[in-house]
């Protein structure tokens, strides 16, 4: 086999000696050390690997992160500052542990169930794993090795949650160069419906490390309302899989919002395995600084009369470099395939950069699939319209790219869930430069 | 399956026209390659010194290459050793003087082909280059144009008249250690197309140049090297074919192209090479790197192609937009059909200031292709106000065939405006419906609607060769089920 990356780490010496909760199930420690072994021969993928062509790991790979957490301090009003909802079930998640006092998630809904990770293994088991590729070169490896906890969602057949989940996971400054692994496992059964909300921020400066997979299993006509936010500190490392697998008439809407970190990475897989099956994959990422932000979609479409659509927007300030790669994959098979696509940049700055490759693998002909994808500045003609009303250039240029912007916003359907992102995300947006 | 698709089906079964075998003698070298061989060649062709020397730096350097895999097309490793990297039609005493003196057995070649070799030529106005296997064998209208100053001759030919061209030129534009084909290309290049357009000259007529593979087990290594000088025009067109074998052959070519200061090349190509049978048997492997350097201010670089043959199809027509102003296009219609396979796109590298680009690809795949379209669009920091506009369509007939989109943009200036949109679809029932209502066949009405979706690309094609592909377009889909 050829060898990907020259890039090692002492990721593969920390699994063998860390313990992990879940060490005494044999068929955990047997797929940890599948990882393992995988994760020793490929290493975290180099640039030279096509899907990380634009992507260098190569500092993260040298920052020597700790893998031990020292008890946090957190105090509940900073949780209820750092959450977008005010009424959610809230499980909390605090330097990569479960946290109990903090989290809300008594007297539960019928039908619904959340659990720590580190205490459902054995609900798990039977489809943990299931929805990802161990294989392909990225973190899925690293992740499946040393994954210590994280959510497990059920909701049992024919019940529609009507309490937005909020999966609120905290890096706070009490370990700062923390890193953690986590798995969430969202599994809806034969009709249910949730929505959920991952949220993931700092509080107070922190340079850690959060390499994150959350597998989605929907089951027929199961629906899932599925938002996540990334707004950690500008020195933290965000690297995440987000990957699902479809039944019949499943529809999965997911909204991706990337605003922090320094280096962020998003693998978004949608596997329509299900005919009627639908996926909606948003996305906004705005980035200033030396940020650097990926979003890696992919949509499988493997049996006839599926759906997709997909809009990712981007802002780019500062010296930060934004990368989207989308790809609609449509099997022999899949037949009567509806697929839309489109990526929108606005460049703010002279020193940013954008990279962007929508593609379309198509081996059915009775479909229709179209992509589009634009990179550009503010418009002259906007900018003096605005200016002539009397705005100045700065108020202006803010407006414009929060119009640019509000797009993705506007295709939330839930009033609670949009409010709580503008906020978040107003005060993120370039006050124009 | 339904009538109309059986009837489909019939229509593209039909064989290759081009498919011929010429009978006349070749001097071929022995297969293999060494730096033996590449001495010969250069020998053989009576270069100066800094040719071998040359094509001794591309032959050490491709050894240390690998072939490139990350193109969407399979086939088995190719041996290199397997190949023969001469042949020439053996002269009778020595090069021809006139048309009089060729070959008659050539000439019925390109008789066959449609070549306007003899009078016919001046009546259509075209110049022909032909390159037969691997040496030139006749150049019409070298009078006429020399009366303007054009050089247009073989590169061999280029190589001996004017040596401080070539050794300014060659390789300019696609560096020896390019890739792994432009090496391979670069060591053993036998023959190709030179065409010098001195400054403020508007070439008076279209070049053409017509390639064609004929022996067996050779590979077709040519080199087009163009250069338009200030404020200089030039139309070029390429046409390719070859014989039906069951052996798989190589074409590994290069084109470079340079546009100084105001001036405009067009270079247009009908690529209808024999594509292997409907097993995929035999057939032409086609690697092609082709690549302009629009130099000047304001200069202009059109590629316009339609690749409907070869078994395999890997090609980058790319412009690299240096001066300000300038500006590169890139119409494609790339048709796949049965087992063939095409990997093709273009390169847009933005470099001087208010350069636009615009690409507009059709790719049509029926039966068992692969058609993918392969693409990158690079704004650098410095190229400001640069503007890109990608157009890339699939048309789908059959279900057994794929249809791809790989397009790549990197943008560093936040003053660039950068458009892609991509669209597949398939010819559907109510458009066929509708023409067949009007009294139209099926094989018409695709015929039709496929031309239509070509349409933006074969207007842009000289008009001679814009019949001829509409032709060929009927021909390599004939058969194929909407």
């Amino acid at each position: 086999m050829k060898q990907l990356t020259e890039i090692t780490t002492p990721f593969s010496e920390v699994a063998k000696t860390v313990s992990l909760p879940g060490a005494g199930l044999d068929w955990l420690t047997q797929l940890r050390q599948q990882a393992l072994g995988l994760f020793e021969r490929q290493g975290l993928p180099a640039k030279k690997v096509e899907d990380w062509k634009y992507t260098s790991l190569w500092q993260l790979s040298r920052e020597g992160f700790t893998h031990d957490a020292k008890a946090s301090t957190l105090q509940a009003s900073e949780v209820a500052d750092a959450a977008v909802l005010e009424d959610a079930y809230r499980v909390v998640i605090v330097d990569g542990r479960f946290n109990a006092e903090l989290s809300n998630i008594e007297g539960l809904e019928s039908g619904l169930t959340i659990k720590p990770m580190a205490e459902a293994w054995d609900q798990a088991e039977k489809l943990l794993g299931q929805q990802i590729d161990l294989d392909k070169p990225g973190l899925n490896a690293l992740n499946t090795m040393l994954m210590q906890d994280g959510a497990y969602i059920h909701v049992a057949a024919d019940n529609s949650i009507t309490k937005t989940i909020e999966l609120l996971v905290i890096s706070t400054a009490d370990n700062d160069r923390l890193a953690s692994h986590l798995r969430h496992l969202v599994h809806l059964e034969t009709g249910a419906k949730a929505t959920l909300v991952e949220n993931y921020v700092s509080v107070g400066e922190t340079q850690g490390f959060t390499n994150v997979v959350t597998e989605v299993n929907l089951a027929d006509n199961a629906s899932l309302n599925h938002f996540k936010l990334q707004h950690e500190s500008l020195g933290h490392y965000h690297i995440a899989t987000l990957a699902s697998k479809q039944a019949e008439g499943s529809q999965w809407h997911t909204n991706n919002i990337s605003l922090g970190s320094k280096l962020a990475r998003n693998d978004i897989h949608s596997q329509l395995l299900g005919e009627q099956s639908h996926v909606t994959l948003d996305g906004l990422y705005l980035v200033t600084g030396d940020q650097h932000v990926d979003n890696h979609t992919r949509i499988d479409h493997a049996v006839p009369n599926t759906t997709s659509d997909e809009v990712y927007k981007g802002v780019l300030d500062g010296k930060s470099h934004a990368v989207f790669n989308g790809k609609v994959f449509v099997h022999q098979d899949a037949q009567k395939t509806d697929s839309s696509q489109s990526n929108k940049n606005l460049l703010l700055s002279r020193s940013s950069e954008i990279d962007t490759k929508p593609e379309l693998e198509i081996y059915a002909d009775d479909v229709k699939c179209a992509h589009g994808s634009t990179v550009g500045q503010i418009d002259q003609q906007q900018l003096f319209f605005l200016r002539a009303r009397g705005l100045d250039e700065t108020a202006a240029r803010s407006l414009l790219t929060y119009a640019f912007a509000v797009d993705v916003l506007q295709r939330i359907k839930s009033e609670p869930i949009r409010q709580g992102l503008s906020n978040v995300i107003e005060k993120r947006l370039p006050k124009g430069a | 399956m339904t009538d109309e698709s059986q009837q489909l089906e019939s229509i593209t079964q039909k064989e290759y026209k081009a498919g011929f075998v010429t009978d006349i003698e070749a001097d071929s070298l022995p297969p293999g390659l060494s730096e033996d061989v590449v001495r010969e060649i250069s020998r053989i062709k009576g270069e100066p010194e800094f040719m071998l020397e040359w094509r001794l730096k591309a032959y050490r350097h491709w050894l240390t290459m690998e072939t490139p895999e990350w193109a969407h097309v399979h086939y088995p490793a190719i041996n290199y050793q397997d190949i023969s990297y001469y042949s020439a039609p053996k002269k009778k005493d020595d090069a021809p003087k006139s048309l009089d003196e060729v070959d008659p057995e050539l000439l019925k070649t390109y008789e066959k082909l449609g070549v306007p070799l003899d009078e016919r030529a001046r009546l259509a106005g075209v110049a022909v280059d032909a390159v037969f296997d691997s040496v030139s064998v006749a150049s019409t209208f070298q009078d006429k144009l020399a009366e303007e100053g054009i050089i247009f001759m073989p590169i061999s030919q280029a190589v001996h008249e004017h040596p401080e061209l070539v050794e300014q030129y060659i390789g300019s534009v696609v560096p020896y250690k390019d890739n792994y084909y432009a090496a391979l290309n670069s060591a053993v290049f036998s023959d190709g197309s030179f065409v010098y357009i001195p400054k403020g000259v508007r070439c008076p007529m279209e070049l053409s140049t017509y390639f064609r593979i004929n022996a067996a087990n050779t590979g077709q290594f040519e080199r087009t090297l163009i250069i338009a000088d200030d404020d200089a025009y030039v139309s070029y067109l390429e046409g390719c074919t070859a014989p039906m074998r069951d052996e798989n052959q190589l074409h590994a070519a290069v084109v470079e192209l340079v546009a100084n200061d105001r001036a405009e090349i067009k270079y247009s190509t009908v690529q209808n090479w024999y594509p292997g049978d409907e097993n995929g048997k035999g057939g032409i492997y086609n690697f092609v790197t082709k690549r302009a350097a629009c130099r000047g201010e304001s200069s202009k670089v059109s590629w316009t192609q339609v690749e409907t043959g070869s078994a395999i199809t890997w090609k980058y027509p790319s412009v690299v937009l240096q001066g300000d102003n300038s500006v590169g296009e890139f119409y494609s219609v790339a048709v796949t059909n049965n087992m063939q396979q095409a990997d093709t796109g273009t390169k847009m590298i933005h470099l001087g200031k208010n350069t636009s680009s615009t690409i507009i690809s059709k790719g049509i795949s029926a039966g068992r292709s692969q058609n993918a379209y392969r693409g990158l669009v690079r704004v650098t920091p410095k190229a400001e106000n640069a503007r890109n506009y990608t157009e890339c369509d699939s048309l789908l007939m059959g279900d057994k065939c794929g249809a791809h989109t790989f397009p790549y943009i990197e943008v560093k200036n936040p003053t660039a405006q950068v458009e892609h949109e991509a669209s597949t679809s398939k010819i559907s029932e109510d458009q066929l419906f509708y023409c067949k209502q009007r009294g139209l066949d099926t094989e018409d009405a695709v015929s039709m609607i496929v031309n239509g979706f070509c349409k933006e690309v074969i207007r842009e094609l000289p008009m001679e060769f814009a019949v001829e592909a509409q032709n060929l377009l009927g021909l390599s889909l004939e058969g194929s089920v909407g």
